[in-house]
């Protein structure tokens, strides 16, 4: 008799390809177990106060130390024992959440290229504050299913054993209970989805205006924009009530079922008691102890129903996270070669050689051989590889095909960390991680930066900062101009004293000091006989490195 | 908790009815729940006690079982008026708050503007907004019902009952109640206030582990990345461990108050009884309603866990709601020579000089190119210019009178600045261009895509309707350049503010352009922060910072 307001009876909720709530199970099911018993609990507990009321009535002797204490044991049994289960899901959530929340840190660690999902933010708002969202599924929604299923048939049947007629009671306004559920919680089940799609829909508009703000406020927008979004949200919320109206109307006939039925057993427990009513018992006339027996119990028979209705949100929350999580599973990309952990450099010289690669999309690279101490620039329109070139040599990228030698030996998984060490990275849109710009500069690895920040011209910019190098620059290098970032991105490339260096358009968007500044520095770096390559669009670049090769067109 | 009682203030103030109404309801739901169960309790035990004593023929069954009838549906009803009418205030609330956040916002100073750009920023916001929905419906509307309902029921139960049931279940309750309600929330604000704090950092340490994921592999960090942002997953962990057991904990206290005060009333209610100072009916009349009391204290469960969220994200988000409109009595001048006197500026958010004892004088009709390394100062003065950084040393002023004393929206309409980064909404061409002109008609649009030779391209998709997506998708970088250039056009400015304003076109649509600009705008006073040749050429004079 589950289920009534789902169209589907399955434990997981619908859209997971991989089982994502497998870690929790077992320990769910123990929970499952430790919360029925508590909930079975009250039968007892309801027996305590019928004998005591019940003697009160036909003189039998009660004691009130006996009763009392009697039923607060018996309260405190059920406590502990919900506290228990509640103690076993809470375990089972934290272990479903945080073991899909490892592996989506843990996949996204190893990729070698952005995720189609979607971008960091999305992301991050996967694993962190979604992934939170399966919690209330597994901690409220399935234990009152495991109670629907077993609580209201262990009171039919006591019930059953006073009387008859009470069950009958029960039994016609339980089932009716799911089937008109079902009728009306069709229209719920929608209105639930439309409900949390307008909230996403009003947060995305506000999540837009925001971007917007200086655009808006520089225009001089600012109130007919608020206004045009006050109007848009109020015309959301109307439209949302209109369906919550009807969708309010299911969980309302389960209210009134259960508050007829509680009804109904009272009245026809008070006239068999007095009398009126000889049918529905056993033989006997009702004891006074089994009519308030019956009526403590008749709303108790209701309750797990209503327990899961009220949970049937999180039900519906936990499916939209799991199609999330579906699509973020979809979407593949080619896997990082090593690990990108730390690694002595490999030793060998500073050599290297494409030969025959194609790149995942397609594309065929040229063969290129490159010598120690060598300047290259690597020219060619956008989108013919430059950039992906970079990377196949820099080993985050692995050819779907061809051959990659670095210093004398093959790149593969099992060297790629080695061989990624002696590399300097200057990639063409840098990311400053949320932490100190020392941290920025040497990624924990020890040593001063002054020698880089000033080979990368830059010394004086970071003493301006008002902490120095203790300053913390945010995402994209805010409070630096386009010019600083890009110097502190060779600065960082620099500090390791690499002997090969990879530089991805690092000229693009500069004014001519800045774009001399920044090569003075690459050329510094060749001075001192490190191999440099730079994929550039900048022909002034182009023609200070030793050798270009083209990539794409007739190469 | 200041904060959260202010944005509860802010709520009632803006919905009063809707909530008056909601709360009216919530407590219909509760008195009817313990009258219906306590009516029940004595009407069969009443029932029984006459059938026992052969007074069966006599006993007036109809109007009890009439009103046990009454008391069923009408809970049924109430409970579905409150169930429409609390979401309804809590899609208000969130629409208000939202309305509000975004009012504030506008009007807020420009770098807390600039920090919202991120996207991190922004989804903190809105978590935080979502957070408070519950502010009036889970928190304050549950406690104020459960309290008016407990006190309803004491009255009721000390005429019907006598006064010691009635002090046993209404002090049991309210004391047990609050020491509960108090000794969680108190645990549950400082744990919520880590597990925020680990959970930004997971979230800021998993987004620089995928957008930096090639500078961390060539580093050798990558491993090392992966760990920290587990450890911080970790750190949130063990307090949502200790979370989960305060609320564990605050479970089982409210369940064994409400063991504690039904057995104890049982206990009364035998005692009174067998002293014959009670009827059997009224005893069971108390101890169902000390039963059915319980459901007053269900929703303060999950208000007190909720409670730590709830203050944060209140302090959070009430600096930024809008404040009542000042009324300002700004100037509004005639007249729009720029004229700036030895002007120092600092950097953003530091007391480090960028610019100092600067002069320069633009009259209509001029154009003037500022150049220098980048780090000079060029987008800075702009923004001064603009009334957007604040002016360390020295004066600028429009007109006659400094930009700080001018009207917002005179100002605004005097002076446009095309930011050097700009995002464009989801919407039609014509809607993003209407954003500067709602009144504009469609010559108007076309006259100004003209001007920065959007015209074709567009002509040759949808025209004006042509869709932009989220961000400006669906444009390339200079069509969304211009288009951001065609809308600053709209609001013919006399003062002309750019800020590399050909990023992202080649050299003879960049001419064309800034052609177009001076050709819509003859009389502007423009200042350019040049990067290019292009555009220090187009101007008439170039001033050099260092």
């Amino acid at each position: 008799m589950a289920d009534h307001d789902l169209s589907r009876s399955a434990d997981a909720p619908a859209g997971s390809s991989c089982d994502w709530l497998a870690p929790g199970r077992g320990q769910q099911a123990r929970a499952a177990g430790l919360a029925v018993l508590a909930n079975l609990i009250w039968p007892l507990q309801a027996a305590v106060i019928a004998h005591a009321l019940g003697g009160l009535l036909t003189g039998a002797a009660v004691s009130p130390v006996q009763v009392g204490i009697g039923f607060i044991l018996l309260g405190a049994l059920r406590a502990i024992l919900a506290a228990k289960a509640d103690a076993m899901v809470d375990a089972a959530a934290i272990r479903v959440v945080s073991g899909a929340r490892a592996h989506i840190v843990a996949v996204e660690g190893s990729r070698a290229a952005d995720s189609p999902f979607g971008g960091a933010g999305s992301i991050a708002a996967l694993a962190g504050e979604k992934l939170n969202l399966l919690a209330p599924f597994l901690t409220r929604y399935a234990p009152a299913r495991a109670r629907v299923m077993v609580v209201p048939l262990v009171i039919l049947a006591l019930v059953l054993w006073q009387s008859w007629a009470v069950a009958l009671i029960l039994m016609v306004s339980g089932p009716l209970i799911p089937v008109f559920m079902a009728l009306v919680g069709l229209a719920a089940k929608d209105a639930s989805h439309r409900q949390m799609a307008e909230i996403g829909t009003m947060n995305d508009l506000l999540v837009e205006r925001l971007s917007a703000l200086v655009d808006i406020r520089l225009l001089g927008a600012g109130d007919a924009v608020v206004a045009g979004f006050a109007r848009q949200a109020a015309d959301l919320r109307q439209r949302t009530m209109a369906v919550l109206r009807v969708a309010f109307l299911s969980s309302t006939v389960l209210e009134l079922f259960a508050a007829i039925g509680v009804a109904m057993v009272a009245v026809y427990v008070g006239f068999s008691l007095l009398g009126a009513l000889e049918f529905g018992t056993w033989g006997d006339a009702m004891t006074p102890q089994a009519g308030i027996f019956l009526l403590l119990l008749a709303p108790e028979f209701y309750q797990p129903l209503r327990d899961l209705s009220a949970a049937w949100h999180d039900k519906a929350t936990a499916d939209a996270v799991l199609t999330d999580l579906a699509a973020w599973e979809a979407a593949r990309t080619p896997a990082l070669p090593g690990r990108g952990g730390a690694a002595s450099p490999l030793p060998g010289p500073a050599s290297l050689s494409l030969r025959g690669c194609v790149l995942p999309g397609g594309l065929r690279l040229p063969d290129i051989e490159v010598n120690p101490g060598e300047t290259i620039a690597l020219v060619g329109a956008s989108g013919a590889g430059k950039t992906s070139a970079l990377r196949v040599i820099a080993g985050l990228l692995a050819p779907v095909s061809g051959a990659v030698m670095v210093a004398g030996q093959p790149l593969a998984s099992r060297n790629a960390d080695a061989w990624r060490a002696r590399i300097g990275w200057m990639s063409q849109s840098p990311h400053f991680l949320n932490a100190s710009l020392r941290h920025n500069l040497t990624f924990g690895q020890g040593g001063s930066p002054d020698r880089a920040l000033a080979q990368a011209a830059v010394s004086d910019v970071v003493a301006a900062l008002p902490q120095g190098l203790a300053m913390r620059i945010g995402e994209a290098g805010g409070g630096l101009s386009g010019g600083e970032a890009r110097r502190l991105t060779l600065a960082r490339a620099i500090h390791r004293m690499p002997d090969l260096i990879l530089a991805d358009e690092p000229t693009a968007d500069l004014d001519a000091v800045t774009a001399r500044a920044v090569v003075d520095g690459l050329m510094a770096q060749a001075a001192r006989g490190a191999t440099l390559i730079v994929a550039t669009h900048d022909s002034d670049l182009a023609a200070r490195m030793g050798r270009i090769i083209r990539i794409g067109g007739d190469a | 908790m200041t904060a959260l009682w202010r944005i509860f203030r802010l709520i009632l103030r803006t919905q009063p009815a809707a909530l008056l109404r909601g709360g009216a309801l919530s407590l219909a739901v509760l008195v009817m729940g313990v009258a219906l169960l306590g009516l029940s309790g004595w009407f069969i035990t009443a029932a029984a006690a006459a059938g026992l004593a052969g007074m069966g023929a006599v006993f007036d069954v109809f109007r009890p079982s009439a009103m046990v009838r009454f008391l069923a549906l009408g809970r049924a009803a109430a409970r579905y008026g409150e169930r429409v009418l609390t979401h309804d205030a809590t899609l208000r609330t969130l629409e208000m708050l939202r309305v509000r956040l975004l009012g504030g916002l506008v009007a807020a100073p420009y770098q807390r503007m600039v920090r919202l750009r991120g996207a991190q920023a922004v989804n903190r916001l809105t978590a935080d907004i979502d957070a408070l929905d519950g502010v009036a419906l889970r928190l304050i509307l549950p406690l104020a019902a459960g309290l008016l309902a407990l006190l309803l029921s004491f009255a009721a139960i000390w005429v019907l009952v006598g006064l010691p049931v009635a002090l046993w279940i209404g002090a049991g309750y309210l004391l047990g109640a609050a020491l509960i309600f108090w000794r969680s929330a108190r645990k549950t604000v400082g744990l919520s206030r880590r597990a925020e704090a680990a959970s930004q950092a997971f979230r800021s340490r998993l987004i620089d582990l995928i957008r930096a994921r090639r500078e961390l592999a060539v580093q050798g960090q990558l491993v090392a990345q992966v760990d920290a942002v587990l450890a911080a997953d970790d750190r949130r962990l063990v307090s949502q461990r200790e979370q989960d057991r305060a609320e564990r904990l605050t479970g089982a206290a409210f369940h064994m108050l409400t063991t504690l005060v039904a057995g104890g009333t049982l206990w009364l209610g035998v005692v009174s009884v067998q002293a014959e100072r009670l009827e059997p009916a009224f005893a069971a009349l108390g101890v169902f309603a000390a039963l059915a009391l319980a459901e007053t204290l269900a929703p303060l469960r999950r208000a007190a866990s909720d409670l730590g969220r709830m203050v944060e994200a209140a302090r959070r988000v009430s600096r930024d709601l809008a404040a009542a409109p000042s009324a300002g009595q700004a100037l509004v001048p005639e007249g729009a020579a720029l004229q700036i006197q030895d002007l120092s500026l600092h950097r953003p958010l530091s007391q480090a000089s960028i610019l100092a004892a600067f002069d320069l004088h633009v009259t209509p009709g001029e154009t003037v190119a500022l150049t220098g390394p980048s780090g000079s100062g060029k987008s800075t003065l702009l923004l001064a210019v603009a009334g957007l950084h604040p002016v360390a040393a020295g004066r600028i002023s429009l007109g006659g009178v400094s930009v700080a004393d001018w009207d917002e929206n005179a100002l605004r309409h005097a002076l446009a600045l095309l930011p050097q980064r700009s995002v464009l909404m989801a919407g039609s061409v014509a809607q993003a261009l209407r954003l500067a002109a709602p009144d504009s008609d469609e010559a108007t649009l076309w006259q100004m895509l003209e001007a920065v030779r959007l015209a074709d391209m567009l002509r040759a998709r949808d025209g004006l309707d042509t869709m932009i997506g989220p961000r400006g998708e669906g444009l390339s970088g200079g069509e969304a350049r211009r288009l951001v250039l065609a809308r600053i056009l709209l609001r013919r400015p006399k003062v002309l503010l750019l800020d590399e304003p050909t990023e992202g076109l080649d050299d003879a649509t960049a001419r064309q352009v800034l052609a177009g600009l001076r050709r819509i705008l003859p009389e502007a006073a423009i200042l350019i922060a040049a990067h290019r040749h292009v555009e220090t050429e187009f101007a008439d004079r170039v001033v050099r910072l260092t």
